[in-house]
């Protein structure tokens, strides 16, 4: 009996490994941001989106968004916080800033990757709070923290655009 | 551009929610979700005050003194409520979010005797 076995395409195979490496990458990050000496309450660099950014513009939106979701997943595995407030809160803001990230590289002409970095740095932040606010703590003192976390955020996310922009540039300057 | 907006948007909504917070004589109120457990007037001169908050983990024991506030125990796993340390300032918020437990700092110190009199 003949079985034609069906063996993915070369550009394809490609593209998952890209994937996988850069999944690895960010879980690594999420990892060694979670043994980091606390910034401030709730505040960390946010290093891991420069992967979620990396995968938009190299493999494409519905990648970083599956990118974003694992490593999430993975990464709290690892840490030993899966399906705690810290893993819901970090998912919530992790899927909400890769898809804030992903609508304004397709809906804004000429955007840079400073500017889309820092959508995702700000929707991040944000979301968090709102998943703190309505789901554990229930009070809204509790927004008297993110004007200075946003301005944090802001730092971050500008130098995570610059980081991801440096590397694109010399990913391209390579192919 | 994007940067400009952003900044200029925080800082008038730090200043806003600042201007809100600021307003009447400091408190410090303990809240376990949307229930107040406790209210102090703050600062509390030459008393040291230790309130056991029921959360929905256990008991975090958080402690007042004439210094400000802050968490000396929490039976959550990762202790950042503690890590925070002592908190003084008017709009100042430490939570801990695995037992539900928020304490926030509102008001001046001014109108609650941080000086003893205002004189024109």
């Amino acid at each position: 009996m003949n079985r034609s076995i069906s063996r993915p395409s070369l550009p394809a195979l490609e593209h998952k490994a890209k994937w996988l490496s850069l999944l690895l990458l960010a879980i690594s990050l999420h990892v060694f941001e979670a043994a980091l000496p606390s910034l401030g309450p709730w505040f960390k660099p946010g290093l891991a989106n420069v992967v979620t950014l990396l995968a938009l513009i190299i493999l494409g939106p519905s990648a970083a968004a599956m990118l974003a979701i694992w490593r999430v997943i993975v990464g709290s595995f690892l840490i030993g916080t899966l399906f705690t407030p810290t893993f819901i809160i970090s998912l919530a803001g992790g899927v909400a800033a890769a898809a804030a990230m992903i609508t304004a590289w397709r809906l804004l002409p000429g955007i840079t990757l400073i500017g889309v970095s820092l959508i995702g740095a700000l929707t991040h932040m944000t979301v968090q709070f709102i998943t703190v606010e309505s789901l554990f703590i229930h009070q809204q003192a509790l927004y008297y923290l993110l004007p200075p976390l946003l301005l944090l955020s802001l730092l971050t996310g500008w130098i995570n655009g610059g980081l991801a922009a440096y590397i694109v540039s010399r990913t391209e300057d390579s192919d | 551009m994007l940067l400009l907006i952003s900044l200029a948007a925080i800082l008038y909504a730090w200043q806003w929610i600042h201007y809100e917070v600021s307003a009447g004589p400091a408190m410090i109120e303990i809240y376990h979700d949307k229930v107040l457990l406790a209210q102090y007037p703050f600062p509390q001169p030459g008393r040291n005050i230790l309130f056991d908050a029921e959360g929905a983990l256990g008991i975090s024991k958080i402690f007042i003194d004439s210094k400000g506030v802050h968490f000396s125990s929490s039976p959550c796993t990762t202790q950042y409520c503690v890590l925070n340390g002592h908190h003084s300032e008017s709009g100042d918020i430490i939570a801990c979010v695995p037992n539900r437990i928020l304490v926030t700092i509102k008001g001046s110190r001014i109108n609650s005797g941080h000086y003893d009199a205002i004189v024109e």
